[in-house]
C-alpha cells in the first residue's frame, strides 16, 4: 500500500528531473543495446557456421583433405595435391573397419557452362553416386545419375534450381543439353536447393558431374582433391583416423621424417574448429558487453549518489514527515531499478533492430536468442538494484536536521 | 500532553568539542497550548524544537509524549509519530521543487494508510486558503504563500501538535500576519502549537511565551490577551 504510493512517487520525481533520468537510463541502454546486438550476433554466426558445417559434413563423416597443410573447414590446402587417388579409397575401404562407403571428390570453381545463347561461369565438382548418401543431396526432380554412368565417365550432369533457370529459363531442363567447355553433358537432375555454404558459394548454381567424367573428360587428371568416408561409429574416430593414416602414409610411400601429404578431419574436428571461432563471440563480445554494463551501472550509482546528495533536504522532509528508513531506502532503489528496467528495455529495442538492420544487410539470417531477451531485462534490473543500494542506504541514513537547516 | 524532565543535550561527545545545547531542562506543554520560544541565536531553540519533533534524541533525561517515555520508541515508532501526532513547518518552507501544492501537501499521507489522499491534501489547502493555487509550483508561489503550502503539509494528516522553527523567519509583514492568523485559527480549533521566534511581535500572537538562554529556560510566562494576527492582517487590508 504505501510501497505503492512511493513507487508512484519516484515515478513522478524521475520524470520531473528528465535530464537526470535520462542520462541514467542512456548508461544501461548502451550496455544493453551492446549486450543484445554482441549476443544475437555472436549467436547468429554461430548457428550460420553451424548450420554450414552440417551441410557440408554429416556427423558421421570423416574428411580427407589432399596435400599438406591446414584444412581451414575446407579444401584450401598447399603444396603438391595430386596424391590422393581413389585406389587409395578402395585400400581404405578393404583394411579399415566401419567405413560403410566413401566420396571422392574434384572440382574445378570456375568454369563456363553454356546452352544456347546462355553461358555462366560456375562450380563444378565431381562425385560418385554415393555422395546423395554421404552429402545427403538428392535430386529434386529428375534422378541422379547411376553407377554405371559413374563406371562409363557418362556426359551427364545434375545441376542446380538456380543455375538450371539461367541456362534454361523456365523450360524443362530435364533432358536438355549444355556445354562444359567444349565437352556436351545431358541434364539428369535437378538439385535440392541447399542455399550458400561455408565458403559463400551458392550451391543451387552447382553443376555435378560423376567423378570419373570429372577427372578424365573435364580435367585429365588422376588425383582427387578430397573424400568424405562415412563411417559406422563415431565413437572409434580416432583409431579410424590412425589406420587411415598408416594405410596412406604406407601407400604415399612417405618416410617418418615426413609430414602427411593429406589432411583428415572428424565430424569432432570440425566442431573444434567452429567452436574456436567462437570463442571470439562467447568470450570476446560478451567481455565487451560486461564492461559496457559496468560502466552503466557506475553511472547509475554516480547518478543516484548525486541526486542522493541533491536531495538530502527531500529526504530529510520526507524523513520529518514520517517516512522510516525503509520507506527512503525502498525508494532510491526502486528509482534505480526503474531507470535500469527502461534502459534495458530500449537496450533490446534497439539492439534488435539493429540486429535485423546488420543481418539484412549482410545477407544473413540472424536469431535473438531468447537468453538474450531473458537477460536484457535481467541484467540490467540487478545492475540498477545493486548500483541501488549504495545509494540507498546513504538516503536512509541522512540525518533530517542537518537536511533540514 | 508533552512533559520534559531533566532534558539535557550535548553536541559533538565524538569530536571532542562539547557543546551543551540543553541543560536540565524541564518542562510542560499542556493540550491546546500555543508557545513561542524565544531566545537569542545558539540558546538552544532549533534544539529543543528538534527533540520535541523527534528528529534528535536527547542525549540525558525524559520525554513524555501523552505518557509515553520517548526513548523507548524504536525508529519506525518515531516515524510513525512524526507522520500522525506531529507536523512540522520550516523557516525554508522545504517544498518539493518542481511538484505541485497539491503533490507536495499529499506527501506525509504518502506514508501513512490514510485513503482519499487527494481529498484530504485539498481540504488542508482550503484551511490556508490556498485551494485555487492547489496545481502550482513552489516557484509560482510567493514565499507567504509557499509557507502556507508547508502549513497544509503540516496539518494534512491531522496532527494533535505543530511545530515550527522560525516559520515567519523568511516572510515579509503580511505574509507573517497571514501565517500567523493561520496558527492562531488552528490553535482555536484545539491544536497544540510550539513555533519558535525572534520578533517580539510575533510572541506577543502566543498565549505562552518561554525564554530560552544558555539551553536553559529563563522566562515561561502567559499572555492574558494575545494580540490577533487576523485583526492587524485587516488594518493592513485597510491600509494599503
Ligand atoms: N549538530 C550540531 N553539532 C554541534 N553543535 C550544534 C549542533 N546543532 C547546534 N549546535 C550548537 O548548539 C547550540 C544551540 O543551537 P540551536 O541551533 O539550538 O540554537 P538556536 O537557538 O536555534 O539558534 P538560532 O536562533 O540561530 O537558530 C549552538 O551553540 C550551536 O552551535
Ligand atoms: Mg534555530
Amino acid at each position: 500500500m504505501n510501497n505503492k504510493r512511493i513507487l508512484i512517487s519516484s515515478l513522478r520525481i524521475l520524470f520531473r528531473n528528465k535530464l537526470n533520468t535520462l542520462f541514467m537510463i542512456l548508461g544501461i541502454f548502451i550496455g544493453i543495446a551492446a549486450l543484445t546486438l554482441t549476443f544475437s550476433i555472436g549467436k547468429g554466426t554461430e548457428k550460420q557456421l553451424m548450420d554450414n558445417v552440417k551441410k557440408q559434413f554429416s556427423s558421421n563423416n570423416i574428411y580427407i583433405g589432399a596435400g599438406r597443410g591446414q584444412m581451414g573447414g575446407g579444401p584450401t590446402s598447399q603444396g603438391p595435391a595430386n596424391t590422393l587417388k581413389i585406389d587409395d579409397l578402395e585400400a581404405i575401404m578393404n583394411n579399415v573397419a566401419g567405413i560403410i562407403m566413401y566420396d571422392p571428390v574434384q572440382w574445378l570453381p570456375a568454369k563456363e557452362v553454356i546452352a544456347g545463347g546462355n553461358n555462366v561461369t560456375t562450380m563444378i565438382k565431381g562425385h560418385s553416386v554415393e555422395s546423395e548418401i554421404i552429402w545427403n543431396r538428392t535430386v529434386q526432380k529428375g534422378q541422379f545419375f547411376s553407377k554405371a554412368e559413374e563406371k562409363s565417365a557418362a556426359r551427364v550432369a545434375l545441376i542446380g534450381s538456380k543455375l538450371a533457370t539461367e541456362l534454361f529459363g523456365n523450360s524443362d531442363p530435364i533432358e536438355q543439353q549444355f556445354r562444359i567447355g567444349n565437352i556436351p553433358f545431358t541434364v539428369k537432375g535437378i538439385l535440392e536447393d541447399k542455399g550458400v555454404d561455408a565458403h559463400g558459394f551458392d550451391m543451387d548454381m552447382d553443376v555435378i558431374i560423376p567423378i570419373t567424367t570429372m577427372m578424365k573428360r573435364v580435367m585429365n587428371v588422376d588425383y582427387i582433391m578430397s573424400a568424405s568416408l562415412m563411417v559406422e561409429n563415431v565413437d572409434q574416430m580416432d583409431e579410424t583416423v590412425f589406420a587411415i593414416t598408416d594405410i596412406l602414409r604406407e601407400r604415399h610411400y612417405l618416410s617418418e621424417n615426413e609430414t602427411n601429404d593429406f589432411s583428415i578431419m572428424t565430424p569432432v574436428e570440425v566442431k573444434s574448429v567452429v567452436e574456436d571461432m567462437n570463442k571470439v563471440f562467447t568470450l570476446v563480445l560478451p567481455l565487451i558487453t560486461g564492461i559496457a554494463l559496468l560502466v552503466g551501472g557506475i553511472i547509475i550509482v554516480v547518478m543516484m549518489l548525486m541526486s542522493v546528495s541533491r536531495r538530502i533536504s527531500e529526504i530529510g522532509l520526507r524523513k520529518a514527515v514520517g517516512a522510516r528508513k525503509k520507506d527512503i531506502s525502498f525508494q532510491f532503489f526502486i528509482e534505480a531499478s526503474l531507470v535500469s528496467l527502461l534502459g534495458g528495455v530500449l537496450g533490446i529495442i534497439i539492439g534488435t533492430i539493429g540486429t535485423k538492420l546488420l543481418a539484412s544487410s549482410m545477407d544473413y539470417t540472424f536469431v535473438i536468442p531468447w537468453q538474450t531477451l531473458i537477460l536484457g531485462v535481467l541484467i540490467p534490473v540487478s545492475i540498477g538494484m545493486i548500483a541501488g543500494i549504495v545509494p540507498a542506504k546513504k538516503a536512509s541514513k541522512q540525518d533530517p536536521i542537518e537536511a533540514l537547516n | 500532553m508533552i512533559q520534559l524532565k531533566n532534558i539535557t543535550k550535548v553536541y559533538g561527545k565524538d569530536s571532542g568539542q562539547e557543546v551543551t545545547a540543553l541543560k536540565d531542562v524541564d518542562l510542560i506543554i499542556e493540550k491546546g497550548d500555543f508557545v513561542a520560544i524565544v531566545g537569542a541565536s545558539g540558546s538552544g531553540k532549533s534544539t529543543m524544537m528538534n527533540i520535541l519533533g523527534m528528529l534528535d534524541r536527547p542525549t540525558k533525561g525524559e520525554y513524555y509524549l501523552e505518557n509515553r517515555e520517548v526513548n523507548s520508541y524504536k525508529d519506525d515508532e518515531l516515524a510513525k509519530v512524526r507522520n500522525k501526532t506531529i507536523g512540522f513547518v520550516f523557516q525554508k518552507f522545504h517544498l518539493l521543487p518542481k511538484t505541485s501544492a497539491m503533490e507536495n501537501v499529499e506527501l506525509p499521507l504518502i506514508y501513512s494508510d490514510r485513503k482519499n489522499i487527494k481529498g484530504l491534501a485539498l481540504e488542508a489547502l482550503k484551511k490556508v486558503k490556498l485551494e485555487d493555487r492547489a496545481s502550482h509550483t513552489p516557484n509560482e508561489l510567493s514565499g507567504g504563500q509557499q509557507q502556507r503550502v508547508a502549513i497544509a503539509r503540516a496539518l494534512v494528516n491531522e496532527p494533535e501538535i505543530i511545530l515550527a522553527d522560525e516559520p515567519t523567519g523568511n516572510l515579509d509583514s503580511k505574509s507573517t500576519l497571514e501565517v500567523m492568523s493561520i496558527f492562531q485559527e488552528l490553535n482555536k480549533s484545539g491544536k497544540t502549537i510550539i513555533l519558535i521566534t525572534h520578533e517580539q511581535d510575533i510572541a506577543e500572537q502566543a498565549g505562552r511565551v518561554i525564554k530560552i538562554q544558555d539551553g536553559k529556560i529563563a522566562e515561561d510566562y502567559r499572555n492574558e490577551n494575545p494580540r490577533s494576527a487576523s485583526e492587524e492582517l485587516k488594518l493592513v487590508d485597510v491600509n494599503e
